[in-house]
């Protein structure tokens, strides 16, 4: 490990001093660690050296050397890799310090590395009894991220169709990660599960769109996963008495609720997603009934009886 | 989030060498303490450093790196004067982290001020585009927490996700955590004589005991993850392509898994927790293999099949 580390250490020195573009040739020549003796051999480890640098996030380009395009060579933009000093005090280290180790995004802390790189925490701890899971994969979440921080459109699977989508922002809510963005299909304002859009690919250059002005993620946020989507329905649930206390605790906080003289609750509520609460209901068993519309009723029939 | 081991030693040291240029003069104590260095690793470090540089790679062109007496000594590296930026991963990452723990009332104000400093860095203003909201906390929270802190053990009323039962449990309170959407109690539960993992908000009539555990010196690591039980049952399921979600969120073993269906084996500790979720799939799952799910699925869809009844056409 020692000789890799030395090797890509004088890669970077050399490319951050170098305002050109230099091409592999030159940097075999010329940096220490690379002469090796056979072309295959160095091809092999500098293929392994730019996937290193670039998943850590170092911005390797490749540009053409001359107006000709002709050659290529490599460049290290030093405004591209320095982070602009966010001007963190020691306690505010600290804070993100314990955040990091506290919540967890596919199954590790969500980035004990990337605090090292804010000038680490003066006092590392193992913090509180108390944490958080949020899911999801940071990797998976990066490319989206970088897509709404650099405004560039995005296309993946949703569902089995094609989407394109302006992303606007990112938004974790019960348990889940949901992209917001102009879906260009509907022209329209669309949320949709991070974890079931699949074959994710930017589809075009930064800044291609520019957000509303004024567009705030938590305002388009869907408060629960029935009120993710395109459909505008008005349910009423009947919630029996051993389940009401429960229901209520999760009930949106438009939903109209009257209370039984039982105990039981009946209550109105809008549903956009049908699929996603007809799954809520089934938690319910046979504690809990869907009064109307006449479709919903149906359609909570229809998966039930179907299932196998 | 880096997972090999040369790129986290490479991050390291390019995380290092800044904050000591930028701060002359600095103690290797310090360092070993911000970078989680022991001191023999600080100096491995520093010794590889000293051999590194421009072309040339003479006295004139090489880095400086040492300890002097209790110093740290960086020199003749200016390039490596700035931090890397952030990856995409990582921003997301630790905003996302600040976030969350900014969201349940338990953070300290310094962290509201590091994400709002971050994000204004990361995204180049302060444009609201990222948002981590937990479940609401629930009233017990709090109570529970302090619990877990001062190692007090709780008695309270549970409500069993599996068998719907409800029971008076005793238990010494290890952790409080959120996972997909729902906050969660782990510790010993007395009652069950156990580890056990409890949903907050089936939680009722919570109350401290005067009384102080000692807590075990590894706290086990906070998830809902599903440990296995000599009582469990297995289902093998085989999911069509909108429940491959599934596979995510519940703690399975993959069979096969090929571009229309994927198989999973379920360990649960109770079938009804398996035959709920079969019910909720619908026709994009199948269940392949077990019986005690199937009798449990067969119940429960009859048993909902029965209040609708009146409208089902015959």
């Amino acid at each position: 490990m020692r000789k890799v580390i030395e090797r890509l250490l004088n890669l970077l020195a050399f490319l951050l001093t170098t305002e050109r573009p230099v091409t592999a040739d030159e940097i075999r020549a010329t940096v220490a660690g690379y002469d090796q003796s056979s072309d295959e051999a160095f091809r092999r480890m500098f293929e392994r050296d730019k996937d290193l640098l670039r998943q850590m996030g170092i911005p390797l380009e490749r540009n053409p050397t001359d107006a000709w395009e002709v050659e290529f060579g490599y460049v290290i933009p030093n405004d591209a890799y320095e982070m602009p000093d966010p001007g963190l005090t020691d306690e505010e280290r600290a804070a993100l310090w314990l955040a990091a180790q506290a919540v967890w995004l596919g199954g590790q802390p969500s980035g004990p590395d990337a605090v090292l790189k804010l000038g680490g925490s003066p006092m590392p701890g193992a913090g509180e009894p108390l944490a958080a899971n949020l899911g999801l994969a940071a990797d998976l979440l990066g490319d989206l991220f970088a897509a709404v921080s650099t405004r560039r459109t995005v296309r993946f699977a949703y569902r089995d169709k094609a989407r394109r989508l302006d992303p606007y922002g990112l938004v974790h809510q019960r348990g889940h990660w949901y992209v917001v963005g102009r879906d260009h299909q509907a022209d329209d304002i669309r949320s949709y599960r991070v974890d079931r859009a699949t074959a994710l690919e930017f589809a075009g250059e930064e800044h291609a769109f520019d957000r509303p002005s004024g567009f705030s993620v938590r305002e388009v946020l869907p408060k629960a996963p029935w009120e993710a989507g395109q459909e505008d329905l008005v349910a009423t649930v009947h919630f029996d008495q051993s389940v009401a206390w429960y229901a209520t605790h999760q009930l949106p906080g438009h939903a109209e609720i009257q209370e039984a003289a039982d105990g039981a609750i009946e209550a109105i509520m809008q549903v956009a997603n049908a699929e996603a609460f007809i799954g809520w209901m089934i938690g319910f068993e046979a504690s809990a009934e869907i009064l109307g519309p006449p479709a919903l009723r149906q359609a909570m029939i229809e998966r039930v009886a179907g299932s196998r | 989030m880096i997972q090999n081991k040369t790129a986290i030693r490479l991050n390291r040291i390019l995380s290092m060498l800044p904050w000591v240029i930028a701060n002359r003069g600095t103690s290797v104590e310090e360092v070993c303490e911000r970078f989680g260095y022991s001191p023999s690793e600080l100096a491995k470090d520093l010794d590889l450093v000293f051999v590194c540089g421009l072309p040339g790679y003479g006295p004139g062109e090489l880095m400086e790196a040492y300890i002097d007496g209790d110093q740290v000594v960086v020199d003749m590296a200016d390039y490596f004067s700035k931090p890397v930026r952030l990856n995409p991963a990582e921003a997301l990452g630790l905003l996302a982290a600040g976030m969350a723990l900014g969201s349940t009332d338990q953070a300290p104000p310094a962290l509201e001020r590091a994400v709002e400093k971050l994000a204004a860095a990361v995204l180049g203003d302060t444009e609201d585009v990222l948002a981590v909201e937990l479940a609401a906390a629930p009233g017990s929270l709090d109570d529970l927490r302090r619990a877990a802190i001062d190692h007090r053990v709780v008695e309270f009323t549970y409500t069993s996700l599996g068998k719907g039962e409800t029971k008076s449990r005793v238990v010494e309170p290890w952790s409080v955590f959120s996972s997909l959407g729902n906050w969660y109690l782990s510790g010993h539960c007395r009652t069950a004589d156990a580890e056990r993992i409890f949903r907050l908000d089936r939680i009722r009539d919570l109350v401290a005991i005067s009384e102080v555990f000692e807590p075990p010196a590894d706290l086990p690591v906070p998830e809902v993850r599903y440990t296995p039980g000599e009582d469990d049952i297995y289902a093998t399921l085989k999911l069509g392509p909108a429940s491959r979600w599934v596979a995510e969120y519940y703690p399975v073993e993959i069979v096969s898994d090929d571009e229309d269906s994927l198989v999973v084996r379920f360990a649960a500790s109770t079938p009804a927790v398996v035959a709920r979720l079969l019910i909720r799939l619908g026709v994009d799952a199948e269940l392949v293999e077990g019986e005690e799910v199937a009798i449990e699925a067969e119940r429960l869809r009859e048993a909902i099949l029965a209040r609708y009844r009146p409208s089902i056409p015959v």
